[in-house]
């Protein structure tokens, strides 16, 4: 911040001037703080005032005291001056803003850079001084804006405010007007009845207390006749960084463990520090510069694959009874690139956090990440994979899924399965694997194969492989084929999705049935629902509100899962857009074409746009 | 004074008339000496702040040639042909003359004169009922079915309503940027008499005060997975000039005053229900957007350039369904100030408890504006 430590308790202060008060009026008094004994404050005005952001003018009609703080007319406002600060100012109030600026030393000539500075709104009202009688006392004892102050900790006491308002002072001398500071015992603050000046009385710390509220009381006595006003006097401490990071329970080391989970940006494990000084949220980089957390090593493979997060909130304490706020910094260790499924190490890692504006000895703590890698083993497990296939399934019917070891658990590992030739002809089956999925399905590729009687048992070999260390694995998968094959119905459409009652859906077969007949999902039949009925060719696979890949590969298997097209009817789209997640009693749907979810019983009258959105 | 030929934007009596700034800065290009002091001055204003800028002699000459151009009073209007391209001239010239740490900014739009007794008189029309008289219905309820009456309204509602709660992944609820722009869309192409119907509806019962904060599909526009802080909602907001805007519209015509009967500025409702409805989905790439080069506040951890591709934005909700209280909050909190919490909460109650805010949308509601003496 600054070169010195003078500041201001206010951001901003203000006051009505009225036309053709006389020159001399005084408006209002301005106070400093100080930072270090033996300083003393020099108050200064910038030439300009700023008029509704556009304008500027130059300030012929305000000064300030150097010394007191205090800022008067110098000249009387009068009608033409009035009229000319106006324009441009659209509010039905004109209003002016000045500048007052800071310094410890008695100011040069045109200092209007300096950093300390509070701003003075002064309203410009249209018409002459008030008579002191057209007063209320709220307008006699205080300014509209609220009495709220900042007071930074740790510095040496000194006087705020002053409660009486000049302006009114000087207006109204015959006025009593009386000023008290209710709820203020034992608290650090003072008023002094002579001067009508509010102290702080001893240095403030904020890590004990954060904020007071008191109350200013005015009394205005006019011959017998007596008003009170009371305003809450609100004074904030601001906080210096003057508390170490210091670890919860004494807690500085955590396990860090990597096995399925070998992906980049993994959190492996976490540690927490604390301090009593509030961190702001924003800027947040420099924040995050101020609390550092630094790896300490000098390997170059734990710098590369390795990395620490910081992140932060605001918690509270309880020192004393009251609540003040503080920091609490999370450490996260977290993976900076996928690891390879064959390293293996155990080491013990080292962050460095720094509180970097604190200025004592135990601005840092250590903390220790305990870090195990294990290898993970790419195999099947034991036993081989028989699955059978009933002779009636159609293209698309899925058989069964192909898993190694611990599959679903795996994360940053890339594992691809790949069918080897059968022993045989018999070419009746596929493996698909979609893009992010860990396991393969095995479908039937090929039905005319099933209908084949020399083909009756396949056996294929599997393959597994991590693509990122080229390791594989191997096992058998044997398929059996089993049932007799009957007739298929004439007139059945390929999809069972097209039909649209029980009897139908399951006289007729489609793509994707495993038993030569689709089935029938009776839902529950209340409202839009996720249990609607339909007919589908497996019920454990569609709907299931997932296009599978397998489902993917022809839009009749399952459009209840994988339309993209209009559905007519109460019905709620899945994800992505895709599929009918939710619908109104039975879903039909006509491959690439519609889909239709409607009540079979009633012939209602579908639900249109109206219907739906009205939430 | 002597008077010389009038020239555009002045009145009769010499006193300048508003233009609005894409005009104005015609009538200044269209005039040697301004369009180049106005070159001068956005090549001063460019990656400067306002100390160094008037410290430049040419500057300082080129900002007081400008002082007397219509540039210097100009507005824009809400929902104007050119509106972005305006607020950017506007701010050419304003970023240079206030610190960007003014707690109210001048709002750059033209001041709102209508009243809300005229929203009232159409509104009866449409709806074929007085909402005063009728106390059991629910008002929210009635201003949808108002609202699905009118094809318009009708239309721009359930564009923006399918938009919003239309899931794109598991993980992403909705496409927040496209919501926002139908919500605009709605806002401002739909007449106040119902969309505020929508917004402001009163209610009795929680029901219909849920029906009222679901009004802009909240879950899509309005929650986020984080509440940012309030200020640095604000310093995103202020790098925007749409944003930056809306939200000083909304502390010109809205800021809590003691001076007027209904807390209001002017006793007017009608502006504040205008700039508060200006703020809902108020970042959106209806326009082209041009880079500007001086943005006060470049804020590091914001990969876009737009400040709604990070999710901040300052649409205001109800914060719940309360049918005692209105508490209106834009998506933040004031956790993690630091020495700012003072002005942080003072940001975040101008929202949250704001007399202004609040006796307009009941007003609104109750079917009562202030009778104003002519």
């Amino acid at each position: 911040g600054a070169s010195f430590g003078l500041y201001f308790p206010r951001k901003e202060y203000s006051e009505n001037v009225y036309i053709d008060q006389p020159a001399g009026t005084p408006l209002l008094r301005i106070h400093a703080l100080r930072d270090s004994h033996g300083e003393s404050a020099h108050f200064h005005l910038c030439q300009n005032l700023i008029i509704s952001r556009a304008r500027s003018h130059e300030n012929h009609w305000f000064q300030i005291r150097e010394k007191m703080g205090l800022l008067y007319l110098s000249k009387s406002l009068d009608r033409e001056d009035f009229n000319m600060l106006s324009v441009g100012n659209w509010m039905p109030l004109s209003k002016v803003m000045l500048y007052v600026f800071l310094s410890s030393h008695p100011f040069q000539e045109k200092e209007c850079d300096s950093a300390t500075r509070t701003t003075v709104v002064l309203s410009l009202i249209n018409a002459t001084a008030p008579a002191c009688s057209s007063l209320t006392a709220r307008q006699l004892c205080f300014t509209e804006m609220d009495l709220s102050f900042h007071i930074k900790e740790n510095k040496p006491p000194g006087t705020f405010h002053q409660l009486q308002l000049p302006s009114v002072h000087h207006l109204c001398q015959n006025l009593s007007i009386t000023y008290r500071l209710l709820a203020a015992e034992g608290l650090p603050f003072r008023y002094n009845e002579n001067t009508t000046g509010v102290s702080v009385t001893q240095r403030l710390d904020r890590e004990e207390r954060e904020r007071y509220e008191l109350i200013a009381k005015c009394t205005v006595r006019e011959g017998f006749r007596e008003m009170e006003v009371e305003v809450p006097f609100l004074i904030n401490v601001l906080d210096e960084d003057d508390s170490p990071p210091f670890l919860p329970n004494g807690t500085d080391t955590a396990d860090a463990v990597v096995e399925f989970n070998r992906k980049e940006g993994t959190v492996l494990a976490t540690l927490t520090v604390y301090d009593a000084d509030t961190t702001p949220i924003y800027p947040l980089e420099s924040s995050r510069k101020k609390y550092t957390g630094t790896i300490i090593t000098d390997d170059p493979w734990i710098n590369e694959t390795f990395r620490v997060e910081h992140i932060f909130e605001e918690i509270h304490f309880s020192p004393n009874g009251s609540q003040v706020r503080g920091t609490q910094h999370e450490y996260k260790l977290v993976l900076n690139k996928s690891i390879s499924v064959t390293e293996h190490r155990s080491f013990q890692l080292d962050v460095l956090v720094n509180d970097t504006e604190f200025n004592g000895p135990e601005r840092s703590v250590m903390l220790h990440f305990n870090v195990s890698i294990l290898p993970v083993s790419i195999q099947f497990p034991n036993t081989t994979y028989r699955f059978t296939v009933n002779r009636n399934a159609q293209r698309f019917a899925q058989i069964g899924k192909i898993c190694i070891e611990n599959c679903m658990k795996f994360r940053g590992v890339n594992i691809t399965y790949k069918l080897l030739s059968p022993n045989a002809s018999c070419y009746a089956v596929g493996i698909l694997q979609g893009r992010e999925d860990k396991y393969g399905s095995i479908y039937v590729n090929d039905s005319s194969v099933l209908l084949r009687p020399e083909c009756k048992e396949i056996q294929y070999t599997v393959q597994a492989t991590d693509k990122q260390s080229r390791k594989h694995t191997k096992t058998l998968l044997t398929v059996v084929l089993e049932g007799t094959v009957f007739k298929k119905e004439e007139d059945c459409p390929d999809s069972c999705a097209m039909s649209k009652h029980l009897a139908e859906c399951e006289e007729c077969g489609g793509l994707g049935v495993l038993t030569g007949r689709c089935q029938w999902r009776q839902g529950s039949g209340k409202g839009i629902t996720t249990n609607y009925s339909t007919c589908t060719p497996s019920i454990k696979t569609c709907p299931d509100g997932t296009c599978d890949i397998v489902e993917s590969k022809d839009p009749a298997i399952c459009p209840q899962d994988c339309t993209n097209g209009n559905i007519i009817g109460g019905h709620g789209k899945g994800t992505g857009n895709l599929g009918i997640k939710s619908g109104h009693g039975i879903c039909y749907c006509f491959p690439r074409q519609n889909c239709y979810c409607e009540k079979d019983d009633i012939k209602e009258q579908f639900c249109d746009e109206v219907c739906k959105t009205v939430i | 004074l002597a008077a010389p030929p009038s020239p555009p934007g002045q009145d009769p009596q010499g006193w300048r008339v508003p233009v609005d700034c894409v005009r104005a800065s015609e009538l200044c290009a269209s005039e040697g000496s301004c369009s180049s002091r106005y070159r001068t001055l956005r090549q001063c204003l460019a990656g400067r702040d306002r100390n160094t800028m008037l410290a430049n002699k040419e500057c300082q000459a080129a900002l007081e040639v400008l002082q007397e151009s219509p540039l210097y009073d100009c507005h824009c209007k809400r929902g104007m042909k050119k509106e972005l391209q305006c607020l950017q001239i506007y701010w050419s010239i304003h970023l240079g003359l206030a610190e960007g740490e003014e707690f109210y900014e001048a709002s750059p739009y033209e001041p709102i004169t209508s009243r809300l007794s005229d929203i009232f008189r159409l509104a009866s029309i449409f709806s074929g009922m007085d909402p005063a008289t009728n106390s059991k219905s629910n008002h929210c309820l009635d201003a949808a079915k108002a609202c699905n009456l009118n094809d318009n309204c009708k239309r721009l509602r359930s564009g923006y309503i399918s938009t919003c709660s239309r899931e794109v992944s598991p993980t992403e609820h909705c496409v927040r940027r496209k919501c926002h722009k139908a919500l605009r869309q709605f806002f401002d192409r739909v007449p106040s008499e119902f969309t505020y119907r929508l917004l402001f509806c009163s209610c009795k019962d929680q029901a219909c005060a849920e029906r009222r904060r679901q009004t802009i599909v909240p879950s899509c526009s309005y929650e986020d997975k984080e509440k940012p802080n309030c200020l640095d909602l604000r310093n995103v907001c202020r790098a925007d000039h749409l944003c930056r805007s809306r939200l000083a519209d909304f502390h010109a015509n809205c800021q809590a005053s003691f001076q007027s009967l209904t807390s209001c500025p002017g006793d007017n409702y009608q502006a504040c229900l205008g700039s508060y409805t200006g703020l809902i989905g108020e970042c959106w790439d209806g326009w082209e957007r041009a880079p500007s080069s001086h943005n006060p506040s470049p804020n590091l951890h914001l990969t876009s350039s737009s400040a709604c591709g990070a999710g901040f934005d300052m649409t205001p909700n109800y914060v719940d369904a309360s049918i005692t209280s209105i508490t209106i909050s834009p998506w933040c909190s004031c956790k993690g100030s630091g020495n700012l919490e003072e002005e942080c909460e003072k940001f975040l109650r101008d929202f949250t408890e704001n007399p202004c805010l609040r006796n307009a949308i009941q007003a609104f509601g109750n079917g009562t504006d202030v009778n104003l003496s002519p």
